[in-house]
This record gives structure tokens, C-alpha cells and sequence, in this order.
């Protein structure tokens, strides 16, 4: 067999990129050393290491739990052994244009729970940013240390048949995937002995140091109480809550670990109560104060709304971030940059249609095969609707739905996702990805971890990257 | 340490121990069993392990140990017990070595293999029940030289010690109760030394008593023996310590806590085998399990006062 089985049958998609190949099929500078290694392994080998890679999620426990009939069942994140390159130069611009979007963003948050210039100077309506059910009433007034209230962040990459790429969603509330960062670069160092440092790959390993760090300067004190709030064992980022407090050295607590009196939060121990300064919450703003948001939530804390008004507490992120990754406001991000920091935005927006305008709605019906309707308020890949593979009847009853409420809705030309050799089947063929970055903002600034989330599309031809979809993952290289 | 971390951590070991416990059971029971079925039945086992609303009773010896190890609506089967234990660990990683959560990841991982209930039914049975008890060695052994000494050691060992003396003191009444049936010396010593190879304790005895079973020799070994260590007496007293350590810690409030462990560690020292057969022995283990209730009580009496 030669050794160019591997890709003799690798089937770039119509006016896509490739993440490796040219467009005349020449493999890319960056990609050349591991497909090199990749060409002089025997297939066998190849599906050796893919079983060892599935093998090493399984016995780091880096697993979800499904439950079914009384039984758990223990699922991973499907990996892809070829690892995802980006050039140092591609980095830069990646890196420049999420401290832009993110140090706009923030002011913008800033802004909208304070003075509201933004609302006055009439760049944004009042009526969407009050009808957004991300918008936080409790937190209008509120100072925040050092007016940072995105301190993690996930924004979402994809890269265009354009080269270019564009911002896909902002994810400023609670992001995850960041363990599967750390977890994937992990197998990577053991799957491919010796090539990380030979194609001198940043390391990303400082990411919990980096946090930490982040976490601790939130508060004046020496050595403050930092923990992790995580909704519990049957949420499926579990695992990643368990890694973050581990590699931090800080506790995992659930809400019912926690409890607030006169105003300040503690936590139960067996040596009584002990206070807690900062928070890093893997609950969502619903379900942080039965007092205050859901009734019904057990999974937050009474009381700590009110703690953390008074700066009794620090929370992270900042209650009501969501008002400024609402895919409504999405739009309008451009303009923030533009009116905020009076500089052009470095990364693009994709060109999205607000079903809430009439000419708009008819530009997306008329256009319908080449557009994706989203909800505004959705996430997850859930309730979307894809033009071009839905059937006459249902983007009919589709239509029918928005018409209800059309400004819950945006539409945005179908992305063409570039794409990535993955290994499958024995052989490399390309699959649709995105980028997701880790952000840590701070009183110093920005820092973005050399590195990130890519997700993969494995189903050919599938353009939904979304884990609960039939998504996986690849180690992402950023070169130096 | 919070709260719920310390009941964890209690419960790990506790979870632990009780699965090693039922396993050597399984396995000693299992040769008795094939020599004279009529002395050692499986449905004592089965009753003991289960709630009283169990209706599943079988004499037939692979089913009784699929029963007892994959069964999902037995409460204390392996695979419940495990990953109950699982379950455990995994909420407290950061209090407890990597090395020993994934020793319990691996156990677990192992235990819900779709092949092994079809090694049970195919294959020895003993070497399963052994491979299963693997993990349970390599659990202890990868707790004493990996985990630090603080509270999270203490606090496991704490759980650890209470589930052995409760699992000793179970199993002899189990065997007395069997005990009680005949009036054969000769059966009557087989049941004495089924309870010695059940706690692990029978090759010990041969040491130091020979091949001699004496009722005495073997109550003295089960429950007052200074060095054995799975007799309740060495088990009494290591809880006594780390209970100690954990108070010293301001971990563990004094209450009662410390007066009702040295009294029942002097109660099992200091009394003698004739008053011990005056009491009878049944009686002297309902003592020492109500003993053992109310210091538990005690314990979780801490963890719930800050719940509150």
C-alpha cells in the first residue's frame, strides 16, 4: 500500500476552506510536519492510537454520565487524534481581535447596567435590551472590582471560504469545554511523543494558574477563600468543574454547601462556618438566588444576590454577562467596538438579519435555502432551523412559528465551516470546525490561553459542532 | 474540610471496605459450599446483605454471586457498592490523591466491561471473585502511600474501621445463629472455621493455636486480638485514633464522642471470656453494635449540626 493512502481519498468540500490543503492541494506549511508522521505510520497504528486516545478519556475519568434504566453510562467526548494548526501569524490577529471585541464588550456590560450612553446616543434600542431575558434588573448599579464583569470567556470561532475568520457567538456567561483544552493536549504529548516541542507548539498548560490568578485578585485579602460553584455530579461539565477546582487547589462546592447570613456568604464545614470571598460559579444567573431569579432552583445560594450587591462577595463572572452574548446583540457588536473604543473591528461579525424587521424577514423567506434561522435566546444547537437541508414543510411550520414572535429570531447566510483532516475510517477526509479561544480578563487586561476548543463536525458533511449533536473535539496547536 | 466533603469521604471507605467484606465472604462461602451445601447455605449471605423487602433467595452458587455483584436492585451489590464509591470520589478529587481516583475510575470501569458477567458463568469463579478483590488491595494500598495525613485521611479511615468492626461483628452473629442450629461439635467447629477464613483470620490462627478450633481461642482472636488486624478490638482502637487526630485538628467536636470510644475499647479489652460466656456471646456483640451505632450517630451529629 502506499503511503499516500492516508490522503489519495481526501475530498475537499465545494468553495471551503481547508485547514491543510491549498486550494490547488498543496498541504500547508504548518501541516506538513505531522501529516509527514502521519504518512509513515501504518493505519494500524494510527487505530491503535485512536483506541489508546478513547483508552485514556475512559480511565481520567474524563466522561459524562448518561443515565438510563436505573444505570449510568459512561460517555466521552469523541477525540480526533489529527490535531488542528494555527500559524503564529493567524494567532495574532485572533488574539488582537478578541481583546478588542472582549474590552468593548465589557464596557458595553458596563454601560448598559449603569449610565446607558449607549441607549441615549441611540445605537441601540431600549426596547431590545429590556425585552432580552438575559438582562439583569438586580444588577443596575451594582460595582463590580475593577469594572470587569466578563472574566471567562468563550468566544466562537469559524473560519470563512474567505480565509477570514468570524466571530460566531460571544459565550460570556458560563463557557466550558476549557478541560478538554488541557485533557486533549494531554493525549496529544502521548499519541505523538516528542512532536509537540519538534513543532513548537505553545503550551497551554498555565491556563488553572492563570485563573487562579485572575480569581485571587478579585479580593483584597492575602489568602482568600476561592471556590467552585458547580450545579453537581449529574451536570454534564461535572467533569470539568472536578479539574478546575483540582488543578486550582480550590474547593468544589455545591449550593448547599453554602450559606448566607447577615450578608456575607459561608461555607459548611466541620470546623463550623467559613467564609467565602470569591466565587467562580458554574451555575447559570437563573438558578444562582431562589430569592432573587427561579424560586424553584436548588442548585445556587439564597441570599447571595444581595451579598455580593453590598461587595460582600465576589462572583465570577458578573451576573447578567448574558445581555451582551444575546444573539440579538450580536449585531450591534461592531458598533459597540466603534463606540466604545473608536477603532474598526478586527474580527468580523457574520452578516446576520433581525426577523423582527419586515424587509428583513422577507430578504431571509425569499432567500431561505442559503440561510439559518436561530433563536435569539437559544444555544446548543437546539432549535435551528438549516435552510438548505429542511424540508418544504417544515421551514413552512418553521416560518409559521416565527411569525408569532419574529423578533425572538435572526437568520444568517449559511457559513460555509472550513475544514480539517480528521481520522476516520482508516483514512484522513476533511470535517467542518470551529475555534473556541479561552479569555481571562482582569485588572491587568486580557490574557487568551495560546490555544483553545476546536470542535468538529464528525458527520460528513455536518455543519453542527455542538457536542449534544454528534460533535467531537481535536487538540488545538497554536505555533510559535 | 466542608461538611459534605467529610460524609463523602466517610462513606468512600466505608463503601470500599464493605465490598472487600462481602467479597471474601463470597469466595470462603463458595468452597464451604461446594463441600457441604447443607452447612453452608447462601441465603444467610443473600438476607444479610439485602432489605427485608428482597425476594430473591437462591442456593444455586453463580447466581447467588451475580446476584450479589452485578444485581442493580440489590443495595450492596458490587457494582451499586462501587459506584456509590465512584460517585464519591469523583465529588471530592481535590481532597483526595489522583492516584486513588483513578484507582476507583479503573475498578469501576472494569466492573461495567459488558464481558464480565460472562466470565462469571464461563469461567472460575474464585479467580473472579480474587480479580474483583484486586482492586480493593490495590485501593489500600495506593490510599496508604499516596494519600497525605490530614483530615481526608482521617476521616476515610474513620469509615473504613467503623464498616469493619460492624461487618466483623455481623458475620459472627451470622455464624452463631448457625451455630445455635446444631448441637454436632464437629459441625460446630467447621462454622468456627468458616468465620476465621471469612475475615481473613484463619491462617493467623493456625499460627498461633494450630490446627485446634477452640471456641475461646477463636472469640479471643476475632474480637480481642491486639495484632490481627481485622479483629473489632485493633479495629476499635485504630478508630480511636484517627478520631483522636481529627479532634486534636478541631475537625471533630469532643461530645461524647471520646468517652463512648474508650469505654467500648475497655469494654472489649478488659472482659474476660468467662464473662463474655456468662453474658453470651451474642449479647457482647449487640453491645459492641450499639456501641458502634451511637458513635456513628455521633459522628454524623457533627456533620449535621452546620448543616442546619
Amino acid at each position: 500500500m502506499s503511503k499516500d493512502h492516508l490522503i489519495s481519498s481526501y475530498d475537499q468540500l465545494p468553495s471551503t476552506w481547508d485547514e491543510m490543503y491549498t486550494t490547488n492541494a498543496q498541504i500547508r506549511e504548518q501541516y506538513k510536519t505531522i501529516i509527514e508522521i502521519l504518512k509513515n505510520t501504518s493505519t494500524d497504528t494510527l487505530t491503535k492510537k485512536e483506541e489508546l486516545s478513547k483508552q485514556l478519556f475512559m480511565t481520567q475519568g474524563v466522561t459524562f454520565t448518561v443515565y438510563s434504566d436505573n444505570e449510568g453510562i459512561e460517555k466521552i467526548f469523541p477525540f480526533d487524534i489529527v490535531p488542528r494548526i494555527i500559524t503564529a501569524k493567524e494567532w495574532d490577529k485572533i488574539e488582537k481581535g478578541i481583546k478588542q471585541r472582549l474590552k468593548a464588550l465589557n464596557l458595553f456590560i458596563k454601560d448598559i447596567y449603569n449610565e446607558q450612553f449607549i441607549i441615549k446616543d441611540g445605537l441601540i434600542p431600549a426596547d431590545l435590551i429590556y425585552s432580552c431575558p438575559n438582562f439583569l434588573r438586580e444588577m443596575k448599579g451594582v460595582k463590580v472590582p475593577y469594572d470587569v464583569y466578563v472574566h471567562i470567556s468563550g468566544v466562537d470561532l469559524i473560519r470563512n471560504n474567505d480565509g477570514e475568520f468570524y466571530v460566531l457567538e460571544d459565550n460570556l456567561r458560563t463557557p466550558s469545554g476549557v478541560s478538554y483544552m488541557l485533557e486533549n493536549r494531554e493525549i496529544s504529548k502521548r499519541l505523538f511523543p516528542g512532536i509537540l516541542p519538534k513543532s513548537k507548539v505553545r503550551s497551554v498548560s498555565n491556563y488553572p494558574n492563570m485563573l487562579y490568578k485572575k480569581l485571587k485578585e478579585l479580593s483584597d485579602l492575602q489568602n482568600p477563600n476561592i471556590v467552585l460553584l458547580t450545579p453537581g455530579i449529574y451536570n454534564s461539565a461535572y467533569y470539568e468543574h472536578t479539574t478546575l477546582a483540582r488543578l486550582m487547589g480550590i474547593e468544589l462546592v455545591e449550593g448547599s454547601d453554602l450559606v448566607v447570613k447577615n450578608h456575607f456568604v459561608y461555607m459548611k464545614t466541620t470546623t463550623g462556618l467559613k467564609q467565602v470571598d470569591v466565587i467562580y460559579r458554574r451555575v447559570d444567573d437563573d438558578f444562582l438566588d431562589p430569592l432573587e431569579f427561579n424560586a424553584k432552583s436548588v442548585l445556587g445560594v439564597a441570599g447571595i444576590m444581595a451579598a455580593y450587591r453590598k461587595g460582600n462577595v465576589n462572583i465570577v463572572n458578573a451576573p447578567g454577562t448574558g445581555i451582551a452574548d444575546d444573539k440579538a446583540i450580536y449585531i450591534y457588536v461592531p458598533d459597540m467596538i466603534k463606540y466604545y473604543l473608536n477603532e474598526e473591528p478586527i474580527l468580523k461579525n457574520i452578516e446576520t438579519y433581525q426577523l423582527g424587521k419586515p424587509e428583513e424577514f422577507d430578504h431571509v423567506v425569499k432567500n431561505i435555502k442559503t440561510m439559518v434561522i436561530k433563536k435569539t435566546d437559544g444555544s446548543g444547537g437546539y432549535g435551528m432551523l438549516m435552510g438548505h437541508e429542511a424540508s418544504d414543510a417544515e421551514i413552512k411550520d418553521y416560518i409559521e412559528n416565527v411569525k408569532k414572535k419574529p423578533e425572538n429570531f435572526i437568520a444568517q447566510p449559511i457559513l460555509r465551516l472550513s475544514t480539517a483532516p480528521c481520522y476516520i475510517n482508516g483514512e484522513l477526509s476533511p470535517r467542518c470546525i470551529d475555534l473556541r479561544p479561552f479569555a481571562l480578563s482582569g485588572k491587568d487586561g486580557i490574557d487568551i490561553c495560546p490555544g483553545g476548543l476546536t470542535r468538529v463536525a464528525l458527520k460528513k458533511g455536518s455543519l453542527v459542532v455542538n457536542s449534544s449533536q454528534g460533535g467531537g473535539s481535536k487538540d488545538t496547536w497554536v505555533l510559535q | 474540610m466542608l461538611s459534605r466533603v467529610a460524609n463523602n469521604l466517610i462513606w468512600l471507605d466505608r463503601y470500599m471496605e464493605r465490598g472487600n467484606g462481602i467479597l471474601s465472604l463470597l469466595k470462603v462461602n463458595f468452597y464451604a459450599n461446594q463441600d457441604s451445601p447443607e452447612l453452608f447455605s447462601w441465603t444467610p449471605i443473600i438476607k444479610n446483605f439485602t432489605t427485608s423487602e428482597n425476594e430473591f433467595y437462591t442456593e444455586d452458587a453463580i447466581e447467588c454471586i451475580d446476584f450479589m455483584v452485578f444485581n442493580l436492585s440489590n443495595s450492596n451489590s458490587i457494582l451499586n457498592i462501587v459506584t456509590k464509591a465512584r460517585e464519591n470520589a469523583r465529588s471530592v478529587q481535590e481532597h483526595i490523591s489522583r492516584e486513588l481516583w483513578l484507582c476507583i475510575n479503573n475498578y469501576y470501569l472494569y466492573l461495567t466491561k459488558k464481558d464480565l458477567p460472562k466470565r462469571l458463568r464461563e469461567e472460575d469463579p474464585v479467580e473472579f471473585l480474587e480479580d474483583l478483590r484486586k482492586h480493593h488491595l490495590i485501593y489500600n494500598g495506593t490510599f496508604d502511600v499516596t494519600q497525605e495525613r490530614g483530615p481526608s485521611y482521617y476521616f476515610m479511615n474513620v469509615g473504613k474501621f467503623l464498616e469493619r468492626v460492624i461487618q466483623i461483628s455481623d458475620f459472627t452473629a451470622l455464624k452463631l445463629i448457625e451455630i445455635g442450629k446444631t448441637s454436632d461439635s464437629l459441625e460446630q467447629s467447621f462454622y468456627w472455621k468458616n468465620l476465621l477464613l471469612s475475615v481473613g483470620g484463619y491462617q493467623y490462627y493456625l499460627k498461633t493455636h494450630k490446627s485446634t478450633f477452640n471456641e475461646e481461642h477463636i472469640i479471643r482472636m476475632v474480637f480481642q486480638d491486639k495484632l490481627f488486624p481485622r479483629s473489632v478490638y485493633y479495629c476499635v482502637n485504630k478508630l480511636n485514633r484517627q478520631i483522636n487526630q481529627l479532634i486534636e485538628a478541631n475537625e471533630l467536636e469532643k461530645n461524647n464522642l471520646e468517652f463512648l470510644l474508650g469505654k467500648l475499647e475497655s469494654d472489649i479489652k478488659y472482659t474476660s471470656i468467662e464473662s463474655i460466656n456468662t453474658q453470651g456471646l451474642n449479647n457482647f456483640i449487640n453491645g459492641i453494635k450499639e456501641d458502634v451505632r451511637n458513635i456513628s450517630m455521633n459522628i454524623n451529629s457533627v456533620y449535621f449540626s452546620h448543616i442546619n
